[in-house]
């Protein structure tokens, strides 16, 4: 790959701004729907895709993709409503920001994180693909068993006030992502009799349910989303707002790159995606600051952390895509179908029968993050002004857009009652300090826990013991373990020097 | 008001994780091991915890560092009333979507929902559900053909 063939294939992607543009603006505004995935809407454009010559397609695609993970971040810092899995870790501290009054500022945060974040990891992807793509390879069934054990585990350590409540909500998750029909007999399992659950609980209907409706129902309590002081701040926001967003972003320009690696990496894990990385990246963006005890309450590493390693994983799962044939999420899936419609074989190959598309994919991605920043930068001011409406108003829109919102995966009314349900369940999880975050995770992770877990122990022909059969896993599992117990050592640790004092 | 902590509504999550895993584990006693491995490990895991999270508030409890209270579930009273609404009213409006349609249903939820948080005005009760439903309209019906029940708005400008 020479520095003039990678000359071109910016400049031919700069050329397709005509396509570029209407993508993003599309991407940005159905991240703020939840409910409008960027697969159910690729699917959705299939016939103009499939009708589109190759690169155009690919360069409608990423951008629509790259635009969706930005701005899934917004509604998560506006009113506590990811636009996607990979913003649930956003909620975290980009909410409190905006009940302090400073919701531009987490904005523009926000979007600096994911842009530079983006931007960054597509470019070391471009340089170290034919590497990258080798670490998909290394995890096997049982690692992958234990790492999304781990991810659960770090959001009930990490996120949560009380580690064992959390616990319980992420592993009764866990328990409702595997109501359906399993991969083996196809036998129907808690489906309580109804068959639109044979498929397995619709992950929009649930977060919908545990963020959106929930928090509406919460929401009722207060006139404002934002504090009497912060009401002030918001309300008499400028664009000065923006410029010290820019400002603390550039300040912590380490923090961006570093967390982006961390989403690139999981990104490449095929079915990790942005939700775990978004958690591990705030996780340790937690554990090596000097100042971990404000996590939660509303501080820039908090929003950028989660942000740009969101945005990390994009390019991350399209590499087992490209360089092995495997896609990474769904949404990559859908990506693959139209590749292949057009005759593309994917895998190791592609690298030299079509090195433009293998490459063009990630230099499309680079230049729809750079269009992106100038489209959604000015915007940040105007969309903070949400806070400002009276809940009075807030929560029945938010409540009923959201329920018609659940119909648009499946298309069912089913979908929209079993979101209704989910709401109530959320509200009494927030009342009482179970975290419908690790709820989420586990419902979203389910399936594929299963999966692996079922692939591993047919291998090993039902035995247990496989799950401690490797060295990595043990490493994982070793890992595991401390991050349980590690908090209660500290406290232990602590008490008795506070005693002391 | 006691500086007990509630734990009664504390409990309301337990017993549903109970409740769900006990019906899991008995509906799929009759399968082949590979469709309840994974069930069984995560169910139980469930339940540990649990037991953990029981013990943990019977000792409060012994200590007198709890109640049995759950009114944190229905605090503020005048915000429970208006929460309760709604959750009557979004199941009203999803049974009512087959007869009434999206955008009639929708218009009719929308003003039924702002009565129920308190709003009075009127050109608020006209405009913005007549706004969200024509919005609803265009994008789901319009531009994306979902597949929504019919009512009589649809049929008209259909």
């Amino acid at each position: 790959m020479s520095w003039q063939f990678l000359l071109d294939q910016f400049a031919a992607q700069f050329g397709l701004w005509w396509i570029i543009w209407p993508a993003i603006l599309l991407g940005i505004v159905i991240g703020i729907l939840p409910g409008f995935s960027p697969q159910n809407t690729l699917i959705m454009l299939l016939p103009l895709t499939l009708a589109m010559p190759v690169e155009q397609a690919f360069t409608f695609m990423v951008s629509l993709y790259c635009a969706n993970h930005l701005s899934g971040g917004i509604p998560a810092i506006l009113v506590r409503i990811p636009g996607s899995g990979g913003a649930a870790a956003t909620t975290l501290d980009g909410y409190p920001m905006t009940q302090k009054g400073q919701a531009q500022q987490a904005l523009v945060l926000s979007f600096v994180a994911s842009v530079a974040g983006g931007l960054i990891t597509t470019l070391a992807t471009l340089a170290l693909l034919p590497w990258l793509s080798q670490i998909g390879l290394v995890l096997r069934s049982v690692e992958m068993v234990v790492v999304m054990l781990f991810g659960l585990t770090l959001i009930a350590v990490i996120a949560a006030k009380d580690t064992l409540k959390a616990l319980i909500a992420g592993f009764f998750g866990l328990l409702i992502g595997v109501i359906g029909t399993d991969h083996i007999y196809n036998a129907p399992r808690a489906t309580f009799g109804f068959l639109e659950l044979y498929d397995g609980v619709p992950l929009v209907a649930a977060l919908i349910g545990l963020f959106a409706v929930s928090e509406a129902l919460v929401m009722i309590e207060e006139k404002l989303i934002v504090s009497e002081e912060g009401l002030a701040r918001a309300s008499g926001s400028q664009w000065a707002e923006t410029v010290e967003g820019l400002r603390i972003s550039l300040q912590k320009w380490w923090h961006i790159v570093w967390t982006s690696f961390v989403g690139l990496f999981i990104g490449i894990v095929p079915g990790a995606g942005a939700s775990i990385a978004a958690f591990v990246a705030y996780q340790q963006s937690r554990l090596w600051s000097k100042h971990p005890e404000l996590y939660g309450t509303g501080i820039p590493e908090g929003v950028i952390a989660p942000e740009a390693a969101n945005n990390g994983v994009t390019s991350g799962s399209l590499v087992p895509m490209l360089a092995l044939g495997v896609p990474g999420g769904t949404t990559s899936a859908v990506m693959m179908i139209v590749l292949q419609y057009h005759g593309m074989v994917m895998g190791p190959r592609l690298f030299q029968t079509d090195p433009g598309l293998a490459y063009g994919v990630f230099v499309a991605m680079a230049v729809a993050y750079i269009f992106m920043i100038f489209t959604i930068l000015p915007l940040a001011r105007y969309m903070a002004r949400i806070v400002l409406i009276e809940t009075t108003y807030l929560a029945p829109i938010i409540i009923l857009i959201t329920i018609v919102a659940a119909f648009s995966e499946r298309q069912y009314l089913f979908d929209m009652g079993l979101a209704l349900l989910f709401g109530i369940i959320g509200y009494i999880a927030h009342k009482t300090n179970y975290h419908v975050t690790a709820m989420l995770i586990g419902i979203i992770l389910g399936p594929l826990f299963e999966q692996y877990l079922v692939r591993a122990l047919r291998i090993s022909e039902g035995d247990l013991t496989v799950l401690f059969s490797s060295t990595l896993g043990n490493v994982l599992w070793g890992l595991l373990a401390l991050s349980l117990v590690l908090p209660y050592l500290r406290k232990a640790k602590s008490q008795p020097a506070a005693n002391g004092r | 008001m006691s500086s007990r902590a509630p734990l009664g509504a504390d409990l309301v999550i337990p017993a549903l994780g109970l409740g769900f895993a006990a019906y899991f584990f008995v509906d799929i006693a009759e399968l082949g091991w590979e469709a309840k491995a994974n069930g069984v490990l995560i169910g139980t895991a469930l339940v540990v915890l649990i037991a953990v999270q029981l013990a943990r508030m019977a000792l409060q409890l012994a200590r007198g560092e709890g109640s049995l209270r759950a009114d944190p579930l229905w605090r503020p009273p005048e915000a429970t009333r208006k929460r309760l609404g709604m959750v009557a009213l979004s199941a009203g409006f999803i049974a009512a979507l087959p007869w009434l349609g999206l955008t009639l249903a929708l218009w009719l939820a929308m003003l039924l929902a702002l009565l129920i948080m308190g709003v009075r005005k009127r050109a608020t009760l006209v405009w913005l559900p007549l706004a969200l439903a024509a919005a609803v309209f265009l994008l789901f019906i319009v531009v994306l053909e979902s597949d929504f029940p019919h009512g009589p708005i649809e049929k008209l400008l259909s």
